[in-house]
């Protein structure tokens, strides 16, 4: 079979998450499973692929969900689209999260916007196994309290014991009454051991900079701090070209890198 | 290495009889050499087409399937005759792409199963730097034959088991290559090289090897928004690039099914980057030039410690704007020395 064709999934459940977020859940037709981090090729056929990053629990094999901001072409049909339409997917695509590297560690996950679908998936697989890691501290910015994605969720989460849920708004409303200010001003007196933790980041490449910036002041050493980048994936498989980066390409290479591998390239937050 | 030699008459013969198993591809000479379905004459063609040997093997447009299934294409193999070295070295590129894991099939089968039959470079044009890249003009690997005109004839060299099998099943049109004949084609690959590297004397190029740092030092340079400015964005150099690979993957509408299909693109058009959100690191003209540089001498080198460059010149020829990639190198080497 052509590694460019994509596979039947059906989109069983739509979840509105904000005004522009929803949260679709698929059941791929031939099985699927991937690691959390990777990332799928979802076609609406006749209309083209977009890269996205799974926002489920990987250990559920049966479905899988991703959430999705309308921002495009195939993100603004699939914001129309209804229940029980059949579409094409491919992958799972790239390196994912490298659990193996978190065991016994204090685990620091930052997200911002949107950028917490893809954490949600990594969040959800360290809960699972959460015997496994020694602390999760999450710490998530969203542009206003209308903009927040996962509301109830978070409130679960911060109730799981050894799990620390801090959450800010760049701007807030009447109804707000938590942090207000960007999602660096929250990274102060993590209740984490910097010497035996590492960082997971996720979010618009302005956020992810100024965040790799201050985990670095913070104490993080370059190679403790992962960062889940954005391209034009197409392929997903390093051969149509779109995503390169310095020597690498994002869907083959990452889309997770640790900053170590990539802080010399220099054009990296363009 | 095994030599033969055959008549032009018996290999216009050879050719025909190759049409029953391969749709053969030979050079037709109008002001350049392009690439056309063979039919009853063979033009042997001195220097590169214009056009690479790309298309035959990754498709400049193709239908990789119909929802959700396969297209099963039943099409004869290409016999591609003309080929040369700068077109044949492009291979090792569009190798490490397409047959790195996981392999596009489409792509194997066409290398599986062309047949290339090459050429000698008897002749140059102004544009060729192929010696720089210590590329020779003629064929050392991925040809199955590769024939030298000599005599009203050819000499022709067997580079595969494929080439050896087209020899044997036509055994009565070659006949042994005569000393004489060997000797002056030696001679005349002896003086192509020394008249090619005379030409790369007078256009005083920066040396092979400079060429990586040349590129990786000089992200700032003012070359690139200067050649930048003239460039109109109409993708020639991409198109007419051996060595360029990068497609898009796109869906068209039939009546009541969708067909995904693929079509070269390329770093030199606006949107190569762009994404969804709105986001382009490749926002400018001079950020794209830039771009295809690191890509073909800083990328491909730190892969394979080879330059994605056969030196064919097509870039050079075919920009309306003028961009000349050799320029291009002057000047970096240039500042290089003022910086100093």
């Amino acid at each position: 079979m052509s590694i460019y064709i994509p596979q039947e999934t059906e989109l069983i459940k739509i979840i509105t998450e904000t005004q522009n977020i929803k949260t679709f859940v698929f059941k791929p037709k031939n099985g699927f499973s991937f690691k959390t981090g990777q990332f799928v090729e979802l076609t609406y056929p006749g209309f083209g692929e977009a890269p996205f990053t799974p926002s489920s629990n990987p250990f559920n094999t049966k479905e899988f969900d991703i959430t999705i901001m309308n921002v495009g072409r195939v993100t603004g049909l699939l914001h129309k689209a209804k229940e029980g339409i059949v579409l094409g997917l491919r992958g799972p695509f790239g390196n994912g999260y490298p659990l193996n590297e978190f065991l016994k560690k204090d685990i620091l996950i930052v997200g911002g916007g949107v950028g917490l679908a893809p954490l949600r998936s990594l969040l959800l697989s360290l809960f699972t196994e959460i015997d496994k890691y020694n602390k999760i501290v999450l710490r998530y910015g969203a542009r206003s309290p209308k903009d927040i994605v996962y509301k109830e969720q978070l409130k679960e989460w911060s109730k799981i014991k050894k799990v620390d849920v801090v959450v800010t708004v760049d701007v807030g409303d009447e109804t707000w009454t938590g942090n207000v200010g960007l999602v660096t001003s929250i990274l102060k007196d993590l209740p984490l051991d910097i010497n035996n933790a590492v960082s997971v980041v996720c979010g618009p490449p302005i956020m992810m900079k100024f965040v790799t910036f201050k985990l670095l002041d913070l104490g993080f050493k370059p190679k403790d701090i992962y960062l889940s980048l954005e391209k034009n994936m197409s392929c997903g498989l390093g051969k149509c070209g779109h995503c390169r980066l310095g020597k690498y390409y994002i869907c083959k290479d990452g889309p997770v890198f640790r900053f170590s591998d990539i802080k010399d390239i220099w054009d990296i937050w363009d | 290495m095994r030599l033969y030699f055959i008549s032009e008459k018996n290999f216009v013969y050879l050719l025909k009889t190759l049409k029953k198993d391969y749709e053969v591809i030979s050079p037709n000479r109008k002001s350049e050499y392009f690439w056309k379905v063979f039919d009853e004459e063979f033009v042997f063609n001195e220097y590169r087409a214009v056009n690479s040997i790309r298309q035959f093997f990754f498709p400049a447009k193709k239908t990789v399937g119909q929802y959700f299934n396969q297209l099963q294409k039943e099409k004869k193999p290409y016999c591609i005759v003309g080929a040369k070295a700068c077109d044949l070295f492009s291979l090792n590129i569009q190798d490490y792409v397409f047959l790195s894991q996981p392999q596009d099939l489409d792509y194997r089968l066409n290398r599986e199963n062309n047949l290339i039959i090459s050429g000698d470079c008897i002749d140059f044009k102004e544009v060729c730097f192929c010696v720089l890249l210590d590329i020779l003009p003629y064929p050392v690997k991925f040809f199955d034959l590769n024939i030298s005109p000599i005599d009203n004839g050819y000499i022709v060299e067997v580079g595969s088991e494929k080439g050896d099998k087209i020899i044997v099943e036509n055994e009565p049109l070659f006949k042994e290559a005569k000393e004489n004949h060997i000797l002056e084609i030696n001679d005349r690959r002896k003086k192509m090289i020394e008249r090619l590297f005379s030409h790369l004397k007078a256009q005083n190029l920066p040396k092979k090897d400079s060429l990586y740092s040349l590129i990786k030092n000089n992200y700032q340079a003012n070359v690139w928004q200067k050649e930048a400015l003239k460039c109109v964005e109409c993708g020639a150099c991409i198109m007419n690039c051996p060595t360029c690979h990068c497609f898009l993957l796109f869906d068209s509408k039939l009546e009541k099914d969708y067909l995904r299909a693929i079509s070269w693109d390329g770093c030199q058009y606006k949107n190569f980057t762009k994404v969804a959100g709105g986001a382009n690191p490749l926002k400018f003209r001079s950020y794209r030039l830039r771009n295809r540089y690191i890509k073909k001498f800083e990328f491909f080198y730190e892969k394979l410690n080879l330059y994605a460059c056969t030196g064919c010149g097509r870039c050079i020829d075919s920009c309306i704007a003028k961009i000349d990639l050799r320029e291009i190198f002057k000047e970096l080497s240039y500042s290089e020395v003022n910086l100093k």
